[in-house]
């Protein structure tokens, strides 16, 4: 047992996929030139008042959903008020007092099991403007200022780097799932921040917390952890006292960094939003919420490794949400998922990748990834085959049919072809059927690599292996 | 010069239909007054280029509307479209928006030309129009004398009948206090009845825009064409606006009529008393029921309007601080020095007054001690007056406590000033519509009025009252009317 243990609970924030601003008619769009995205609410105009978008209270209700957090049926917003340049109106529109969603979890697998992550509370907001800094000159961008975002709180329930970790994994996994957010740490679309506190082992009361604000990446999450515990550590080795402080991690220097000592009471003087009426929410708008939250990791986990799918390709396939959710629309299908996946993961995933394209960019079309993946299970078409024909099936609006006319690739279920063929090697090889018949397996290997041989690769391993051994019983 | 100013707005729409008068001409008269009446310093801006400008538009096309062609006057703190928009304040002085108030909105499509821009306190913060950044505005009945507040100028223009109508605010009884001290109609309409997008917030609880008037009709027309949803504004209701002045000139009888025994106590003066009880005789006298009636709290209304409009000011004007619009201090420094410069710079005392008591009333400490308790004390005041509604068709009572005062009185004390609105307070803390009615003058020829209060959007049943009693009480109001 170490001497100390580490305390961590996990703010992060995720701006919420809208058309719209959360209190404005503006557009929720990233990347547009700066000022072009806000209106006289975004700026915080004198007379302006804020609007709500109802798509954002959706939203909430999902991602209470998918957290499984207690919504909350009749809430309010507060002010917190707070000067700040990059805050328009000096004070945030945010849920204080009557969060969405409360008391919810998040499952983890670790080494040592299962582990449910507690979520404290998660509440809407709107987002602040984004500043940047010239030499003596501060330029403020207002499109980002309303943005919603959800912010989920944990409670500090992990101990370890590997534990927030996995945490932000399946937190990102599940909202990006849920079409909650593109939780896009690079662009901002998801920011994290840490609380870490360490204590001796075995003590009830918590040691003095530091907050590491806007981690940069998930995998920093760990090392910035890491680093802070260690940093608390030496400290209290010295004998010294912990201040409560706010840091960063400095992705060069590799350790966090001093922003600024927590000074005592800082006071955002809450209250009732006076300019929004309380929202109620009935059961219709619930349902109606709930009704369109696509299929979660889990579940969809589960029905790749009921049609066979490989651990390995699942997650890979989760990893991958547009192969994922491409792969989805089949579910009703009778379509071969291990081949299907196969295909996506291999030569489909290759082609896209060196091309910089993705799977809408291309012709293939539902009928003709159908037809391929069933032309393949029946051994219409080998790998090789696969290989020679796939720039045709991405590219050209022709069916696999005309593809494979095209490709000159015999139609090789015709089994009096093969026979024919097996029949050919056969009379070629009588030695080695001889052998066969005296029990000598080498013999039968021997005999598969003329077929394949003759036929160039063109026919299905399986089917010729099969004929062969048939055809081979029958002559004893 | 012709007195076409002084015809009701129903004689002007028939003149103009008549083509015997065009707007530039009635405007050429609204200018002369104002031009011969600065010293009453009831505008901070006058926009007359733009004001002439939609006279021509309007004398190309058919004449329509009751409002065609009528001038109004809009205080300082409703947003206009690159009209400058001060709220009285050097923090805002050189301010010109680039849209307009929903009101605004409502007044350019029903063809009313906007002649300016009224003074008023500092953010409508104050009662006697004196915390104002560019002087106090006078009353027109003696120019010695306060207009009250805070829509002192809009209250003085009307009186002084430089303009027919003018917009006020009302946030703790910024319309009615003037109104009575200058003569004149003003009502402040149930909460919620007219959109606030675009009316500069003080408390956002508690304010609403309302019309100023010479008579009750057309006050009752002109809260026609102001109220409504708006999409813009999620506290403005969705109940359908009626014709306020369908029930104009119908017969009173057999109404039962409640007097909130608090606002006639020991606090009136006894030339109020004398004209109120003036009016319950007469109430009394056609078989109408007037009796007291005991509404909870209304003792504590005034410091709970003050936490409660204090602790809502302080967050609504964080947002002027020299970052994105109005003034901005001249001295370099960082980003805190900015803030505080600014702010030092840019705002009156009256209102770092306000902002420094409602920031310290919201801090964690205090909130659960003062703003939340008197959030739910005002429920419970709203509950007492809805059930005082099911008996009672409307209450009455004093406007004011006295008539208006000389300027000067009372800046030395900040809390006298709050003192003066004790008794329309309270229509405020319970989102009620109620109306100031000239009621009487006192022996140095000053107007004092009666307030109306209505059940919530019961606007209509305010206006049958009043225009009864305009009609019996027969006062002649032109006494503020100015030189010309």
């Amino acid at each position: 047992m170490t001497k100390y243990e580490a305390t961590i609970g996990i703010e992060v924030h995720v701006e919420v996929r809208t058309k719209s601003k959360f209190f404005s008619s503006s557009e929720n769009s990233y990347g547009k030139s700066a000022n072009s995205k806000t209106t006289v609410v975004d700026l915080g105009y004198p007379g302006t008042l804020p609007t709500v978008n109802h798509e954002v209270i959706n939203q909430g209700i999902r991602a209470a959903h998918l957290l499984h957090c207690d919504l909350s049926r009749k809430m309010h917003f507060d002010r917190k008020n707070y000067f700040y340049p990059d805050n328009p109106k000096n004070y945030q529109i945010t849920q204080n007092r009557t969060p969405i969603g409360r008391g919810g979890f998040i499952e983890i697998e670790t080494e040592n099991g299962s582990k449910k992550i507690e979520i404290e509370e998660i509440h809407l907001e709107e987002d602040t403007c984004k500043s940047a800094h010239k030499g003596r000159v501060s330029l403020l961008d207002f499109n980002r200022a309303g943005v919603p975002l959800i912010e989920i709180v944990t409670k500090p329930c992990m101990h370890t780097k590997e534990e927030a970790v996995l945490y932000l994994e399946k937190l990102r996994e599940t909202l990006f799932y849920g079409d909650i957010s593109d939780c896009k740490i690079e662009e901002g679309s998801m920011r994290c921040d840490a609380n870490v506190s360490i204590a001796l082992s075995g003590s009830q009361t918590l040691g003095t917390k530091c907050e590491i604000k806007n981690i940069g990446s998930i995998r920093n999450v760990g090392l910035a952890i890491e680093k802070e515990v260690l940093r608390q550590e030496k400290l209290l080795e010295e004998g010294k006292t912990l201040l409560e402080e706010t840091r960063r991690f400095d992705d060069k220097l590799n350790d966090t960094v001093l922003m600024r000592v927590k000074e005592t009471g800082n006071d955002y003087r809450y209250f009732p939003e006076p300019d929004i009426p309380y929202i109620v929410l009935d059961d219709e708008q619930i349902e109606e919420a709930l009704s369109s939250i696509p299929m979660t990791p889990n579940e969809i986990r589960k029905i790749y490794l009921d049609r066979g799918i490989q651990k390995i390709n699942v997650e890979k396939l989760i990893a991958n949400r547009v192969l994922a959710t491409y792969l989805n629309t089949f579910i009703e299908t009778e379509l071969d998922f291990v081949i299907a996946s196969n295909l996506l993961l291999g030569d489909i995933s290759s082609y896209l990748n060196k091309n910089f394209m993705e799977l809408k960019d291309t012709h293939l079309t539902d009928e003709k990834f159908l037809d391929l993946v069933s032309k393949i299970k029946s051994g219409e078409l080998s790998s090789k085959n696969v290989k020679d024909i796939l720039e045709d099936v991405l590219e050209k609006d022709m069916t696999i049919e005309e593809i494979m006319k095209k490709k000159n690739i015999q139609n090789i279920t015709d089994t009096s072809f093969v026979q024919e063929l097996i029949q050919k090697v056969l009379d070629a090889n009588p030695e080695s059927v001889k052998d066969y018949a005296l029990g000598k397996d080498r013999a039968i290997k021997y005999l598969m690599g003329q077929v394949m041989k003759e036929a160039k690769g063109s026919i299905n391993p399986k089917l010729a292996n099969e004929m062969l051994l048939e055809i081979l019983k029958k002559q004893n | 010069m012709s007195k076409y100013l002084d015809l009701s707005i129903d004689e002007i729409h028939q003149l103009y239909q008549e083509k015997k008068l065009t707007p530039t001409m009635l405007l050429d008269e609204v200018y002369a007054r104002i031009d011969e009446n600065m010293d009453l310093n009831c505008f901070i801006t006058l926009c007359k280029e733009e004001a002439y400008q939609t006279a021509k538009e309007l004398e190309q096309e058919e004449v329509d509307g009751p409002f065609w062609g009528i001038p109004i006057a809009i205080k300082d703190n409703i947003i206009t479209k690159d009209i400058r928009t001060t709220c009285a304040s050097k923090i805002l002085e050189n301010f010109i928006p680039i849209y307009d108030a929903t009101v605004i909105e409502k007044i350019k499509s029903s063809k009313m030309i906007i002649v300016g821009k009224t003074n008023m306190d500092e953010f409508a913060m104050g009662s006697t129009s004196e915390t104002s950044y560019f002087g106090a505005p006078k009353n027109p009945w003696n120019k010695a004398y306060i207009t009250g507040g805070s829509s002192g100028g809009s209250a003085s223009s009307v009186a002084a009948r430089m303009v027919p109508l003018s917009l006020g605010s009302d946030t703790g009884g910024s319309i009615r206090q003037p109104a009575s001290y200058t003569g004149l109609v003003g009502m402040k309409p149930t909460y919620g009845r007219v959109s606030r997008y675009g009316l500069v917030a003080f408390a956002s609880s508690l304010d609403q825009i309302g019309p100023m008037t010479r008579n009750v009709y057309e006050n009752a027309l002109l809260l026609s064409v102001i109220s409504g949803r708006d999409d813009r504004d999620l506290t403005s209701s969705s109940k359908k606006v009626e014709d306020y002045t369908k029930l104009i000139g119908s017969d009173i009888h057999d109404l039962k009529i409640g007097i909130p025994s608090y606002l006639v106590s020991d606090i009136v003066s006894q030339e109020v008393k004398d004209v109120f009880e003036n009016v319950v005789t007469l109430l009394k006298k056609n078989g109408n029921t007037v009796e007291l009636v005991d509404i909870d709290y209304l003792k504590q209304a005034v410091p709970l309007y003050q936490i409660i409009a204090m602790g809502e000011a302080s967050s609504n004007l964080a947002r002027f601080d020299g970052v994105r619009y109005g003034y901005r201090t001249k001295q370099e420094g960082s980003v805190d020095d900015l803030y505080e410069l600014t702010r030092s710079e840019g705002f009156g005392d009256e209102v770092k007054r306000r902002i420094m008591v409602g920031s310290s009333l919201l801090s964690s400490s205090k909130a659960k001690l003062y703003y939340n308790k008197a959030l739910s004390i005002r429920d419970d005041m709203e509950a007492s007056f809805l059930k005082a509604f099911e008996t009672y068709d409307l209450l009455i009572a004093p406007t004011t406590t006295t008539a208006s005062y000389p300027l000067g009185q009372n800046q030395e004390d900040p809390l006298k000033s709050f003192m003066d609105d004790v008794l329309v307070i309270p229509a405020n803390m319970a989102g009620l519509p109620a109306l100031n009615l000239p009621a009487g003058l006192n022996q140095d020829h000053l107007p004092i009025g009666i307030q109306i209060i209505g059940a919530p959007f019961e606007e209509a049943k305010i206006y049958q009252l009043a225009s009864y009693l305009e009609k019996e009480l027969a006062l002649d109001l032109e006494g503020g009317k100015c030189s010309d």
